[in-house]
């Protein structure tokens, strides 16, 4: 937290202090290294050294390489106690494996906190060996040539298992990370995660003998969404003395946890994403008229009470306590909320169990757009020697340690931290890698083994046969205190499953938005852009302006750079 | 001649020691103030942090030119000074006055205690008491269940633009009161009793006598503050606006650095960033060289 104390001297002195230390440090840069030197030619003596032995996809090093680290933490990584960030299971894993030495460059919170540590590496030049980073970063890096290229080091390292995944997407993922043919980055997947979904506490509705979903199609509309709120808020099934129907967050960043999300898709508005009409022209969905229509229907549930009253102030800790409190029973997220967000509220309350349930339009259908399927990125730092090692990590953690079936022999530190559900973040590259039908794939397999139609040996990876052993642990005992059998439980016989009878019943509709990555107009006004938006939007949904002013923000929006980047992003599409 | 030489020497050997002294601090300002300087070159230029400041491109005025036009500058700058001068005018005339009721408490305990108790706030960080105010004055907070139980309508006080700006001075005026009238309690100590004296035999009551001989005394320490306080005036307070607001009151809570800090770190616009934060010095240099000419002009009273 001392960051935010931090930065209002360094406005004015820290930062130019950097900067001309990095002016510096360029200058030191440039005598060493002539520019003369070819992007790409040198920077593989590991792919070399790499061919000479042929190349071993999990082969050690003769002598103890060194690499630092960029980690991104989370607040409750899980860890069993004395392990840290830098010492854990899968840090020793690593190290012992490949013979290397691994530190922490820097250790910070994911989100702000993490971006503003990799600025302030970039800008002081002093990138750690190894990091993740979003995409604009990822562009930012390339185009300042502060990367290693890893073309050949993923050809040459990656295994089969690893280059099936990323083919799965038929290049749309790793052409992602890639820059005039050449990879710089190893992108994080993320499979299409599908809806935001609307988590009701299922407790709540058997004590208040509310029936949702009488259709049976797994979707509520949004007068049985309307009715529970008003419910809840009328018996406060809670207790608590101080019922809130339905709490998002002040963000308004069109994310899908704790975000309006789920209503605008369910008016076919789809917030903050871009969309290429058939004449080529480009447009956000957050200026349509159906984001209007959305914006209308929160103002009309916070006049009705339904919406928090203190919408436009919460912070997301704030809703985390709503929900612990027993004062909310109506969260809006993704399928995996369970396993890291609605556990909280388990382990505060033992008798809470949830139902999720997708958002439908007045058609029946339930309205969702593609994810961008590159999330994250691993990047190198140019000129390390070892770039490989990247993509031996890789190997190691998402081919060995959920393909391997002696994993309990091989490295049983590891083994019980997959046991103990340790957090993802504490790898030292905190990605996810899967296939991007594994979601379904993985939860068909487990389900079969669940009711007995297959065996455990079967499963495809460690992850599912863990989560037959949770899953199988909670049917044994409703009532179990065991607060990961419970989110397990939860995330996939509720989440995924729900994902599984949309599809089953046909009932999504998928768009297509475009994933282009940044523009020069969005670097200048992107953050104006952002502020417009979220103050018109919060000041129409809590009726300090009439819902007739959306036709002027779009008007504003557009002025203030909305519509050239429109135009860019046409231009980038072709 | 040569006698006024040699005794020249010798102050200045005697006076080496001080000069040694002062060395370290000056060797800090060096390098925290005055070298970092030079980064304000990035303001014209279109930096690229992998180039660094000699290899980035020039871009001349663009960023200031950029600057004003954006659209919501006139607001950052009206929000940033109406947040300011509230705190600098409330704050100097609450720590004013308490030092002077302070120091007519003639109990050393109490009044030491009283002292403690008033700096303590200025002692901890906005980031621990920002919640400690949200959770005072949100709509489920103590001050609204008081204001509910005493008939009135609850008051969204964290979203109310009308609220939100009375909200951030007096929290920053009750954190910071105590601690600022330290120089004002030292101001009044150093004026003669025998003032107070005498006018006290000639009848003057407690409240002339403060009126008369207190404030007159303490003038020029209060102008000394007034005219360093006014260099900041661009500068509302980062860290309790960035941890109090939301969305809901950009329109009267958005300050010139929380914009920058939006802008600058988070979508990484430094020159940008550097750009404001000079424009922000070179006013606060201009309005405290101009306080300081206009005290010696009206109140001949020079500051520096």
């Amino acid at each position: 937290m001392w960051n935010k104390k931090l930065w209002k001297s360094a406005m004015a002195l820290a930062l130019a202090l950097t900067m001309a230390l990095s002016a510096a440090a360029c200058g030191k840069d440039g005598d060493k290294t002539p520019d003369s030197n070819p992007q790409g030619q040198q920077d593989n003596p590991g792919a070399l050294e790499g061919a000479q032995d042929n190349a071993d996809p999990f082969g050690a090093y003769e002598e103890t390489v060194t690499c630092t680290l960029g980690r991104r933490t989370q607040q409750n990584p899980k860890l069993p106690e004395g392990d840290s960030y830098e010492e854990n299971a899968y840090m020793s894993w690593v190290e012992d494996r490949f013979n290397v030495a691994l530190t922490n460059a820097f250790e910070s919170t994911d989100g702000e906190d993490y971006e503003r540590q990799v600025a302030l590496a970039i800008s002081s030049e002093e990138l750690p060996d190894m990091m993740t980073v979003d995409r604009a970063t990822l562009e930012e890096l390339v185009e300042n040539d502060m990367l290693a290229d890893l073309t050949t080091s993923y050809e040459n390292y990656a295994t089969d298992y690893i280059k099936d995944i990323y083919d799965s997407y038929e290049g749309r993922c790793l052409g992602s990370a890639t820059f005039d043919g050449r990879l710089m980055a190893l992108p994080t997947t993320s499979p299409d995660s599908a809806p935001s979904q609307v988590w009701i506490r299922q407790d709540w509705l058997d004590q208040l003998n509310i029936q949702l979903d009488t259709d049976g199609n797994s979707c509520i509309t949004r007068e049985e969404l309307e009715m529970t709120a008003k419910e809840f808020l009328a018996k406060d099934p809670g207790g608590n003395g101080n019922p809130v129907g339905i709490a998002f967050t002040y963000d308004m960043n069109a994310g899908d946890n704790l975000e309006m999300q789920a209503i605008s898709c369910s008016f076919g508005a789809f917030q903050k994403k871009w969309f290429q009409k058939e004449d080529g022209t480009v447009y956000n969905g957050s200026t349509t008229p159906q984001m209007k229509e959305a914006l209308a229907y929160m103002n009309k549930l916070f006049t009705e009470g339904i919406l928090d009253p203190q919408f436009g102030t919460r912070t997301w800790d704030d809703i985390t306590a709503l929900m612990t409190n027993g004062q909310t029973g109506i969260i809006f997220g993704v399928w995996h909320i369970p396993d890291w967000l609605l556990s909280n509220i388990k382990a505060m309350d033992p008798k809470a169990s949830f139902t999720s349930f997708a958002l439908e339009d007045g058609n029946g259908k339930v309205n969702v757009f593609h994810g961008d399927p590159a999330g994250n990125y691993v990047v190198v730092r140019k000129g390390y020697e070892h770039p490989e090692l990247a993509v031996k990590m890789i190997n190691l953690f998402h081919d060995e340690r959920v393909t391997s079936k002696t994993l309990e022999q091989d490295a049983p530190e590891v083994y019980k931290y997959e046991q103990l559900g340790v957090d993802g973040s504490v790898r030292p590259l905190p990605v996810e890698i899967n296939s991007n039908v594994s979601l379904l794939n993985d939860y068909s397999a487990i389900m079969k083994c669940v009711n007995g139609e297959a065996d455990l040996e079967e499963m495809p990876t460690l992850e599912a046969k863990n989560m037959v052993g949770h899953i199988q642990r909670y049917n044994e005992d409703p009532n179990t205190t065991d607060v990961i059998d419970w989110s397990r439980y939860h995330s996939r016989t509720k989440g995924i499953q729900l994902i599984q009878n949309l599809t089953d019943n046909g009932s999504f509709a998928w768009v297509s938005p475009l994933y282009l990555g940044t523009t020069e107009t969005m670097k200048s006004s992107g953050a104006n852009l952002d502020k417009l938006e979220a103050e018109t939007f919060i000041k129409m949904i809590i009726g300090e302006e009439p819902i007739d002013h959306f036709d002027s923000f779009v008007e504003q929006w557009n002025a203030q750079g909305g519509a050239a980047i429109c135009e860019e992003l046409a231009e980038k599409a072709q | 001649m040569k006698k006024r030489n040699m005794l020249k020497s010798k102050r200045r050997q005697s006076e080496l020691s001080y000069h040694a002294m002062m060395l370290p601090g000056m060797i800090f300002l060096l390098i925290f103030s005055y070298i970092p300087m030079f980064g304000l070159v990035m303001a014209f230029q279109d930096f690229v942090p992998a180039k660094g400041i000699l290899g980035s491109h020039w871009a001349g005025w663009k960023h200031f030119k950029y600057m004003i036009a954006l659209p919501d500058i006139r607001l950052l700058v009206r929000n940033t000074v109406v947040i300011a001068l509230g705190k600098i005018i409330i704050g100097t005339a609450m720590a004013i006055l308490f030092a002077i009721l302070l120091n007519e408490i003639k109990n050393r305990l109490l009044k030491k205690s009283v002292q403690t108790i008033v700096y303590l706030p200025h002692f901890l960080s906005w980031v621990v008491l920002a919640s400690v105010v949200v959770n005072f004055f949100n709509l489920d907070g103590s001050v609204n269940q008081l204001l509910a139980g005493l008939g009135f309508e609850k008051l969204n006080f964290l979203g109310s633009n009308r609220l939100f700006q009375p909200l951030l001075i007096g929290t920053d005026v009750w954190k910071e009161f105590g601690y600022n009238s330290i120089v004002y309690l030292a101001a009044i100590t150093a004026i003669d009793p025998g003032l107070h004296e005498a006018a006290a035999i000639d009848g003057a009551s407690w409240r002339k006598r403060v009126w008369h001989i207190t404030l007159p005394g303490m003038m020029p320490i209060i102008l000394l503050m007034a005219a360093m306080n006014l260099s900041s005036i661009l500068s509302a307070g980062f860290d309790q606006v960035y941890n109090l607001y939301s969305p809901m009151v950009y329109e009267t809570g958005d300050i010139l650095d929380t914009y920058v800090y939006r802008m600058g770190l988070i979508s990484r616009q430094y020159s940008f960033g550097t750009a404001v934060g000079l424009l922000k010095s070179i006013i606060g240099m201009a309005l405290m060289l101009g306080s300081n000419g206009l005290a010696r002009k009206f109140a001949d009273r020079k500051i520096f």
